[in-house]
């Protein structure tokens, strides 16, 4: 074998590093759509075939909004990449089992066509895709969004709206076990918190989500209760109460986490987090919204960029006043 | 369990390999390219002259830059702007009388010279004295393997340590450094007489020079602090135990499989060495000089192994995820997150994409260590490092302008 005079290979010419983690795009969706799974799982048994229908709706409407805009765009289509699907399936997990189909359709498209692709793409949004298309059908169809309203052939109670409407003490009893598998009634996959809880700490095992996030997410829930239930048990309810209801885990690991739309340095995590949950626990016992989640994620997204300003000085620079100056500390 | 959350999950980032096995020597070179950019050929070399190991080909006009010198036998077959190319001979078959009888080792450590005249010496020998060290206070000579992958520190601490003491030797008499301090990976005993060993976590990027001074002096870019690599100071001893130019430099030959260590001499065609090691490639893999993370790769078999390079790497096509065309940043912020000067890649490598230059300042690229980590985790697979390094060489290239004095025109009278 002589390789030095055989000039028929064509060697690869690339750029440095070399090597790589191995993580890519597709890989990271695959993960998180096996984090999802349980939770598809958990709520097929729970709802059945309607669940199915509005989560495959969902995943196809998202997919097929992101085709006709990256057509429109001339882009390369990217749907093998997961990352609609993902964002339709999110969608679908906070619609009721009942939402009719061209519901789900136009959540869906509204996610990708004005969510995502409005900004350019996978990871130019601002705010979470997901909730800008469920925002938008939630606050125009409130009655049909409502699972209270619209899923009649069940005998769960959405414990929120008993806590919204009778006080901590009609909700005290409901146990956390209950609340972990899903016996109650919310969106169909949102209300599926222990398999989330699962899915979501396989993500973060993964290093697919930062842990920073979903972790003081749920930590300011758990404190905003706290608080609040010390304050005045009888109108407000506990922290785990919080933790386990609506969609508080579905955002902490899946929704406030989305890269794009978070800060990125761990002191900025840390408090996007926090505030994320604060302002569920507050939403949720001043607001007019039942479920504070979905809008405290929506918040937390805008003001991300603040909290993205917090960065610690650069590497042999010492803490400076702001303005001076030295080009060097200019954040 | 800090691995679990950590992104790099890597093993091979942990820079101590346990390798113990001698360096091997390489294969006889049948064809040398070397480089001559910013060379001026010496007199009487030109095309067919016989070269013999040692002879001089080229000087270089900056004291900071070693010499030319053949490493082999032969005969030039080619000079062009950019490379010398020998072709070797078998110095038994060609007239007697040919080459001159082999050159009479210099004793640099026996001759006492020192400061400035040792180092122009030192260059008259090929080695490059600028990355010897700056004049400074402390000196740390960097122990550690410098990428992931190259693994020739160990040995040449260990087995190979005669080259390093008087390499250090040396460098005491150069008078750059008031003290010299040699980092060592952590749990790596090595003593030599007359220094101070300084234990360093062996992690990558902790080999990056800048962030080497840091864990071994607690602080960032220290004034009065400097570092040289080891490989350098091989060299260095090199010339000095055998008295003669520098003619070779160590390097790891390294596959996702195996690796080795070889002392191969300088300026070998890649194509001879991929053979020598007995790696087959096929379409599609990639060949670089350097390491794995700041290397560079090479588009053909028959370039060569320049003078200083540390390392020859093949990545197979397939160990890695392929690079799709351009495709944009998705703000994921992993490699804000690995950065270790905790600058902005993200933004760095887009103000280079879209060609705003100027914008890189305010982001503080001029702080980036070259570690390479922000494309080692960038999940978009985009070329981060490259668009960094891009901005540096274009807003150099700026600010040497913007030093000029514009011309006058001439009046006329």
């Amino acid at each position: 074998m002589s390789t030095s005079s055989n000039n028929d290979i064509l060697l690869a010419i690339s750029t440095p590093p070399f090597w790589h983690c191995g993580r890519t795009i597709r890989k990271n969706s695959l993960h998180t759509l096996i984090a999802l799974t349980p939770a598809v799982i958990m709520s097929l048994l729970q709802w059945g075939m309607p669940a199915a229908r509005v989560m495959a709706l969902a995943v196809l409407a998202a997919m097929a909004t992101e085709a006709v805009c990256q057509t429109l765009m001339k882009q390369k289509l990217s749907q093998d990449n997961g990352t609609a699907a993902i964002t339709g399936l999110l969608l679908a997990f906070l619609l009721p089992a009942s939402a009719p189909w061209w519901l789900v359709v136009i959540g869906a498209a509204c996610a990708m066509g004005i969510g995502r692709m409005a900004f350019g793409g996978y990871g130019a949004n601002q705010v979470n895709a997901t909730l800008v298309g469920w925002a938008m059908i939630f606050v125009s169809f409130p009655f049909l969004m409502d699972p209270t309203a619209s899923q009649l052939q069940t005998t769960l109670a959405d414990p929120l709206l008993k806590l919204k409407y009778f006080g901590a003490e009609a909700v005290a009893d409901i146990s956390v076990i209950d609340l972990l598998l899903g016996n109650q009634l919310g969106g169909l996959g949102s209300s599926q918190v222990g398999a989330l809880l699962l899915g979501g700490i396989y993500l973060v095992l993964r290093g697919v989500v930062r842990w920073e996030i979903a972790l003081s997410f749920l930590g300011g829930t758990f404190l905003a209760a706290t608080c609040l239930h010390f304050v005045d048990g009888s109108l407000y309810a506990g922290p785990f109460f919080h933790m386990g209801t609506g969609s508080t885990v579905l955002a902490a690991f899946f929704l406030a986490t989305e890269d794009s739309c978070s800060p990125h340095r761990r002191l900025p995590m840390l408090l996007y987090g926090l505030t994320g949950g604060i302002l569920v626990v507050l939403i949720r016992a001043f607001g007019s919204y039942t479920d504070g989640a979905p809008f405290a994620v929506m918040l937390i997204n805008l003001l991300a960029p603040m909290f993205a300003l917090i960065r610690s000085h650069p590497f042999g620079t010492g803490p400076r006043k702001a303005g001076s100056a030295d080009w060097r500390t200019r954040a | 369990m800090k691995q679990y959350f950590h992104i790099i999950n890597d093993p091979r980032f942990r820079l101590v390999y346990n390798e113990h096995r001698h360096f091997g020597m390489g294969p006889a070179p049948r064809k040398i390219r070397l480089n001559r950019e910013g060379f001026t050929i010496v007199p009487g070399v030109k095309k067919k002259t016989m070269v013999y190991p040692g002879m001089l080909l080229a000087e270089h006009p900056s004291l900071d830059k070693g010499d030319l010198h053949a490493p082999i036998y032969g005969t030039i077959t080619e000079i062009n702007a950019r490379s010398i190319f020998v072709e070797a001979v078998d110095p038994e078959k060609v007239e007697p009388g040919t080459f001159p009888a082999p050159l009479e080792p210099v004793d640099l450590i026996r001759e006492g010279k020192e400061g400035e005249d040792l180092v122009l010496a030192v260059k008259k020998m090929g080695v490059n004295t600028r990355s010897l060290g700056r004049r400074v206070k402390t000196l740390i000579v960097n122990g550690l393997n410098p990428e992931p992958g190259v693994r020739w520190a160990e040995p040449m601490l260990a087995e190979h340590a005669a080259e390093i003491r008087a390499g250090l030797e040396l460098q005491r008499r150069f008078r750059r450094a008031e003290e010299i301090m040699l980092a060592v990976p952590a749990g790596c005993d090595v003593r030599l007489a007359g220094i101070r060993t300084v234990q360093v976590d062996p992690m990558y990027p902790n080999s990056v020079n800048e962030l080497m001074i840091r864990e071994v002096t607690g602080e960032e870019n220290p004034p009065d602090v400097a570092a040289v690599g080891l490989h350098n100071v091989w060299s260095l001893g090199r010339v000095a135990l055998t008295g003669l130019p520098l003619m070779e430099t160590v390097i790891t030959i390294g596959t996702a499989r195996d690796w080795a260590n070889y002392i191969v001499k300088n300026g070998s065609i890649v194509g001879e060495l991929l053979e020598f090691a007995e790696i087959s490639l096929k379409s599609g893999d990639t060949i670089l000089r350097g390491g794995p993370l700041r290397g560079e790769s090479l588009d053909r078999l028959d370039r060569s192994i320049t003078k200083g390079a540390y390392g020859f790497f093949v990545v197979n096509a397939g160990e890695v995820p392929p690079i799709e065309g351009d495709s944009p940043c998705i703000n994921c912020g992993a490699c804000i997150q690995i950065c270790p000067t905790r600058i902005d890649p993200r933004m760095l490598s887009r103000y280079a994409e879209f060609g705003r230059y100027d914008m890189s300042r305010k982001e503080n690229f001029r702080l980036c260590v070259d570690c390479g980590l922000c494309g080692y985790v960038c999940i978009a697979r985009r070329p981060v490092l490259q668009y960094i390094r891009l901005a540096v060489k274009k807003l150099d290239e700026e600010e040497r302008l913007s030093r000029l004095t514009p011309i006058e025109p001439v009046a006329r009278a």
